[in-house]
């Protein structure tokens, strides 16, 4: 007779399993995410980098609602240089 | 004599990770949980970004698991099923696993930053840039190696062929139910594995005869248009079905290893420098990790570790388990290989039609490697019927033969498949990085190689012409030493962060393993430069050629790192 | 409520004439003179300090727009709310980081026509405004800028709905296990980013509606010389790029000397439009002494406009 711990041990693997393979399933779309947000964030800001950009009162007029984007853009402004490894953690090769 | 390796295997992993790796973590990384990690410390919800230890188990070994751990195996057979266990079991433990796990953690305590950012920090940027390179020709080997494997699956099974067809079909549609349509998610999942097992009946039925030739030209333009097409449409649902094939896979073959209580027909040793590379004899030692890459010991993962999960790490003391276990569980399935292929091989060999003169206990150095390439039943091949015979062998046995071969072709092909066209996104990056040095002196030629459809020709074309033309093994081999190199340069960092930055007195258990794996390696490039490639470049001198000036870079490169490695003073406590 | 721009090179008479129109039409409807120049002549031309609005009849009042101390405003304004939200972000270091925004390119046009906006939102008041605009540059760069701005802004807008389509499907595949914070809104209602874009969009679609509309016209000056030839010709053919109605073309400061220049010009204007054309004599008036009105001239400007309410 399966003790509770058993079945809690049970549905706890299922639950990982199926967190797991929804991970899977999403993680190059958030990894595009968040790459479309830094974009997002580089076009508004551009002007202040001397690229072409939107009239610079609608970065002034949406930055205060970027706070998500900001990160993003400063996260990967330090990260840039060493993608390597995370896109092989990404796209598994072997 | 199956289940008994299975056992023993189990209970030596186990045993090993309780007491060897613990020590590890206790008394030379010292992690702890008081220590927060990135993923709490530098939190921003996309890449650093906490996950449960089981989640993140998954998927780590769903990233370092592939088609390597099945091949390597089954083309070390020639030396017996002895000396490859013995790599797999303590190969594995004492180097691979050690590497995987100070990659992770040196990593982890880094700020999640990737291991070629470590190396650059901790023994000079001329390291930290040379992975660009060397991961740039792992790539296109591993085109090389992997297109040619699943070009002869698909020669001789062509079943399993167009049962992929069906599965790339059952990909798109599932992609499109996953990413557009408001169906549930296990629902999605539920019909994405009935139209795989659809594909799997349909292979059979339909099965597209073409030659080798012909499949490779197949497979570049596949790789071309698939690495552009976006990831929602092919490629996350595709791999997300592989996951399933994984799983059906192990579950199977485990089951089945377990209790057909089969003894080993295969002799444990026949010698230490059997025929295999090029035709040449191949010395067990420095050439076995050429041979057993991933499942033993593999550089790629230290990309892995340090590149997504180290981000991911709940707490510092759930690294062992991700880093030191998850190496294991791969050492686990390559055990499973070596089990299946050891008890059931040579039956299918004979029954494929290689006589007991041909290939025997007494000659199996000799002929193993000759005997099954004859046949096309060597590597992928002979794992497949192997695994298939095995199954058939159990009690499972009610599965149609037929059915479990296609699984196991469509498994092996799967995972090789989808490395051919994530390599290609990952070397069109490589590529824009060392052309970087161009772009002040040649502006012309670095527009020209950053163009996106030049960088996704080039590692395509070469790798596919490799595989078309070229000597497998040695394509192998050198795919071998490519990854083997990035790992001495993990095992290199791991080795540096111990002694400079944790000054650590137990610095040896990576620097030994460092100074072995290195010698290794540059013993194994020699050995393959002089005493192989001769061979190969005149059998076919463009191929040949390639991997020539490949190795020989290699080679070199090699020097530069044990330089900087020194230098540095990276094996001692400063 | 009609709208006239009077454009030209500096020089020219644009604000005289501007405010002699404004003069007339002012005898039958009720009519508001905004200057847009930085330099302001319409105080003068009137022979009153226009610090803010000024009646300066019943039916006629006059404004000029000062440039700077608007851009200051809402320059304040604005940073006043990022360093507000931004307190505790140390992404930038706030302070020096906004006031760069006093120079970047752009401010200036957005606050002249946020000005413009302002006055023609203030719809009822007035059967005509008449803008008297700055130097041709400024001008056709903030004429532009509706333009501009709602293409920019369709771009954007895409972008946010393929983020928040994306965040969609993911939420729909792991929103059942995801316990850290779900980072994402995905609804369109919810990302005030994608609500303010799509109410910047309408603004600037509206205000691109009305300045290519019936109400508006635009009005150019000109002199019978070369160089004003050249500068009309840019001027006009801007105009036709950003599809803005040129209405009418004025040939000012005629006199009996320059009369066959004044044909020569004029017949090479015609060529590059069909708008209408007029002339006005110099005016006597500017050496007539401080007693002379600048703002009457003996033609009739009313003719090309119809008058009474619209």
């Amino acid at each position: 007779m399966a003790g509770p711990s058993t079945l809690d041990f049970l549905r706890r693997m299922i639950a990982d399993m199926g967190a797991t393979q929804r991970n899977k399933v999403a993680a190059l779309t958030v990894a595009e995410v968040a790459e479309l947000r830094n974009i997002f964030a580089l076009l508004l800001l551009g002007a202040f980098v001397g690229l072409p950009s939107p009239p610079t009162f609608l970065a002034v007029e949406l930055l205060p609602l970027m706070e998500k984007e900001l990160q993003i853009l400063n996260r990967r402004a330090q990260d840039s240089c060493d993608m390597l490894a995370e896109m092989c953690g990404m796209l598994g090769i072997d | 004599m199956t289940t008994l390796i299975i056992i023993i295997g189990c209970g030596l992993y186990l045993l090993l990770y309780f007491t060897y790796g613990r020590k590890i973590e206790k008394e030379v990384v010292k992690a702890s949980d008081e220590i927060q990690a990135p993923s709490k410390r530098l939190f921003d919800g996309v890449d650093y970004v906490s996950a449960r230890k089981e989640v993140l188990f998954g998927h780590h070994f769903a990233s370092i698991a592939g088609a390597a751990p099945i091949i390597g195996p089954a083309v070390a057979m020639c030396w017996g099923w002895v000396p490859g266990l013995l790599w797999v079991w303590f190969g594995n433990a004492f180097i691979g696993a050690v590497h995987d796990y100070l990659s992770l953690m040196a990593s982890v305590r880094y700020d999640g930053k990737s291991i070629q950012f470590v190396a650059a920090d901790l023994m000079g940027k001329r390291t930290g840039r040379a992975f660009y390179w060397i991961v740039f020709f792992l790539l296109i080997l591993v085109v090389a190696a992997f297109g040619s494997i699943v070009g002869g699956i698909y020669t001789k099974t062509p079943g399993v062929a167009s049962a992929y067809v069906f599965k790339i079909g059952a990909a798109l549609i599932l992609g499109v139910l996953l990413y557009r349509t408001k169906l549930s998610f296990a629902l999605s999942t539920v019909i994405g594995i009935i139209m795989l097992i659809i594909a799997l009946f349909l292979g059979p039925i339909f099965p597209i005869a073409a030659s080798y030739g012909a499949w490779m030209w197949v497979f570049f333009f596949y790789i071309v248009i698939a690495s552009s097409i976006p990831v929602n449409v092919l490629l996350q649902p595709r791999d997300y079905l592989n996951s399933w094939l994984l799983y059906a896979g192990l579950v199977l073959g485990f089951v089945a290893a377990i209790f057909v209580f089969r003894g080993f027909e295969v002799p444990a040793f026949s010698s230490f420098s059997p025929i295999m590379m090029g035709g040449k004899p191949t010395p067990f030692w420095p050439a076995i990790p050429l041979v057993i890459a991933c499942g033993s010991l593999s550089g790629f993962h230290a990309l892995v570790a340090s590149g997504t999960s180290s981000k991911q790490l709940d707490k510092e003391t759930h690294g062992l388990f991700i880093g030191y276990g998850a190496m294991f569980t791969e050492g686990f399935l390559a055990t499973m290989v070596i089990v299946s292929i050891a008890g059931f091989g040579l039956s299918a060999l004979r029954n494929a039609g290689v006589d007991a003169a041909t290939l025997n206990s007494e000659n199996w150095g000799a002929m193993f490697t000759i005997a099954s390439t004859k046949v096309n039943l060597s590597k992928a091949n002979l794992f497949i019927q192997a695994y298939a015979d095995m199954i058939g062998s159990s009690w499972l046995k009610f599965i149609p033969t037929l059915y479990v071969k296609i699984l196991a072709g469509m498994w092996v092909s799967s995972f090789a498949m989808t490395t051919l066209d994530t390599t290609n996104r990952l070397a069109r990056y490589c590529i824009a990085e060392m052309a970087l040095p161009l772009k002040d002196s040649s502006e012309g030629l670095y527009k020209f190689l950053s163009n996106r459809w030049v960088a996704s020709i080039i590692p395509a074309a070469i790798g596919l012409w490799l595989a078309a033309s070229g000597n497998w093994l040695i394509i192998w081999g050198s795919f071998g030493a490519a990854n083997q190199l990035i790992a001495s340069i993990a095992l290199m960092t791991g080795a540096s962060y111990l002694a400079k930055r944790l000054k650590s007195t137990y610095v040896n258990i990576a620097v030994i393993p460092a100074w072995i794996l290195w010698v290794t390696v540059t013993a194994a490039l020699i050995w393959f430069i002089i005493v192989v490639q001769p061979g190969a470049i005149a059998a076919k001198p463009g191929p040949g050629w390639t991997v020539m000036v490949i190795t020989v870079v290699m080679f070199l490169l090699n020097f530069v790192f044990i330089y900087d490695f020194v230098r540095t003073k990276s094996y001692k406590i400063s | 409520m009609n709208i006239l721009f009077f454009t030209g090179k500096g020089g020219v008479g644009k604000s005289t004439l501007a405010a002699a129109t404004a003069w007339q039409l002012s005898q039958k409807s009720r009519v508001l003179i905004v200057s847009l120049d930085p330099a302001h002549n319409l105080g003068d031309i009137f022979g009153v300090s226009l610090k803010k609005k000024t009646s300066f009849s019943k039916r006629l009042a006059l404004e000029e727009i000062d440039l700077k101390k608007r851009t200051k405003a809402y320059l304040k304004r604005e940073i006043g709310v990022l360093n507000e939200t931004y307190k505790y972000l140390q992404v930038l270091n706030l302070d020096n980081y906004f006031s760069v925004l006093q120079y970047s390119p752009g401010i200036e046009e957005y606050a002249l026509l946020s000005g413009i906006e302002e006055v023609i939102e203030s719809d009822n008041e007035y059967d005509y405004v008449i803008f008297d605009t700055p130097p041709t540059g400024l001008t056709l760069r903030f004429l532009a800028l509706p333009r501009v701005t709602i293409t920019w802004i369709e771009r954007l807008i895409q972008i946010r709905r393929t983020i928040l389509e994306k965040c969609h499907t993911i939420h729909r595949i792991c929103g059942p296990m995801s316990d850290q914070e779900t980072l994402l809104n995905f609804e369109e209602e919810d990302d005030r980013v994608l609500q303010r874009l799509i109410a910047l969009g309408r603004k600037y679609r509206n205000l691109d509606a009305v300045l290519q509309g019936n109400a508006c016209r635009i009005v150019t000056v000109f002199n019978p010389d070369q160089l004003s030839l050249r500068e009309a010709e840019r001027l006009i053919l801007a105009l036709k790029d950003l599809n803005l109605p040129l209405r009418l073309l004025v040939d000012n400061k005629i006199t009996d000397a320059n009369l066959p220049t004044a044909e020569r010009v004029e017949n090479q204007l015609r060529k590059i439009t069909d708008a209408s054309l007029t002339r006005v004599r110099l005016s006597d008036g500017l050496s007539g002494g401080r007693s002379s009105k600048l703002y009457e001239i003996q033609e009739d400007m009313t003719s090309w406009f119809p008058t009474g309410a619209s």
